[in-house]
């Protein structure tokens, strides 16, 4: 597994020589990837996505003054070119199909084989499904907080910075996001009972 | 070391200990984190492939080259439409909303001198209104001895 811990050199304009872009990006890709998809459900946007923030990164990569980590940056970057491309496909409503999306459903059957039983482990897939559902009922800063911080595990500062949120309105839409998953969850979980 | 979730949630400020859920929710989340990253794993090659971001360098491309072309064909359309946009302002006339303007704008065009070219037809009209009221005059006459008659 590629670790996209930050490297000591993350705050150094040098990194970003061309020299080192390669590493760059074979130390962050995964990680914007990962996000892009989570937040679209579609890989091969995601990936196109991906790309595109890279030679974004690349070409821009003397405005990068070091002020923030480079994950933040290249997250921030993945943010805009997210907006732009939901934007873009709000006005191209009659692009209804992705072939390439990532079933709902498919989540669940990603976790991780533990020593469960079963039971548990069927259980387990179905309450992930279930987030998932109502992570994609979110709304969209409601999504991306969420998904920052319990996917990309970043700190709320670090998420205020790449939204360009304060850091309280980072905290109100992450606390409105859990209660709204938390509720469907534990109405699903009530409705079974 | 890592710090087990619950520790972690005991070092948090008050107000932050709600936005890190605990018990069942908690590890539901990290089950969803895992899937998560377990998928994306699996979507993408561990290893970049070589001229990976030439695909996005040819969208980027093709995304100018329609730009160009679009501002290019507006600007086209703009060239062409401007003459006769200035020429139907030019060529139309002003709008009359006054009776006497009207009445002076017939008269100018009435008192019009004629071209040299239709002269003749001009003399020629003369002619045919003076025979013309001619007519008149002795068709009156006539008229008024049949009624003195």
């Amino acid at each position: 597994m590629v670790s996209t811990e930050l490297p000591p050199l993350a705050r150094a304009e040098s990194l970003l020589e061309l020299a080192d872009f390669d590493e760059v990006v074979r130390l962050y890709r995964p990680r914007i990837f990962r996000f892009l998809m989570a937040s679209l459900a579609d890989r091969d946007v995601a990936e196109s996505l991906t790309q595109d923030c890279f030679l974004k990164a690349y070409t821009a990569r003397h405005q990068f003054r070091g002020e923030s980590s480079l994950v933040t940056w290249l997250t921030r970057i993945a943010l805009n070119l997210l907006r732009d491309h939901l934007r873009n496909r709000r006005m191209r409503f009659w692009q209804k199909t992705r072939d390439s999306a990532l079933d709902i459903v498919d989540v669940g059957e990603w976790l991780p084989d533990g020593a469960c039983t079963p039971e548990d482990t069927c259980l387990q897939q179905e309450r992930v499904r279930e987030i998932w559902r109502s992570v994609e009922k979110l709304s969209r800063q409601q999504r991306t907080v969420f998904l920052l911080r319990f996917v990309e595990e970043m700190e709320l500062s670090e998420i205020a910075e790449t939204t360009g949120m304060n850091t309280s309105t980072v905290k109100s839409h992450l606390y409105r996001a859990l209660r709204i998953v938390r509720e469907r969850l534990s109405g699903k979980s009530e409705g079974e009972q | 070391m890592n710090k087990h979730p619950e520790q972690l949630r005991d070092a948090l400020p008050p107000d932050e200990v709600l936005l890190e859920p605990s018990g069942q929710f908690g590890n539901d989340l990290r089950n969803l984190r895992a899937a998560i990253h377990r998928a994306a794993e699996r979507q993408t090659p561990p290893t970049v492939p070589f001229g990976w971001l030439n695909a996005a360098k040819q969208r980027r491309r093709g995304t100018q080259r329609r730009l160009m072309l679009a501002w290019s064909l507006a600007a086209l359309l703009l060239a062409s439409a401007l003459p006769l946009l200035h020429h139907s302002r030019t060529a139309a006339p002003a709008p009359i909303t006054d009776d006497t303007a009207l009445l002076e704008q017939v008269d100018t065009a009435v008192s019009e001198s004629v071209p040299s070219s239709l002269a003749p037809l001009d003399a020629f009209d003369n002619v045919d209104t003076t025979t013309s009221t001619n007519t008149h005059a002795s068709l009156n006459k006539s008229e008024k001895k049949h009624v003195s008659q």
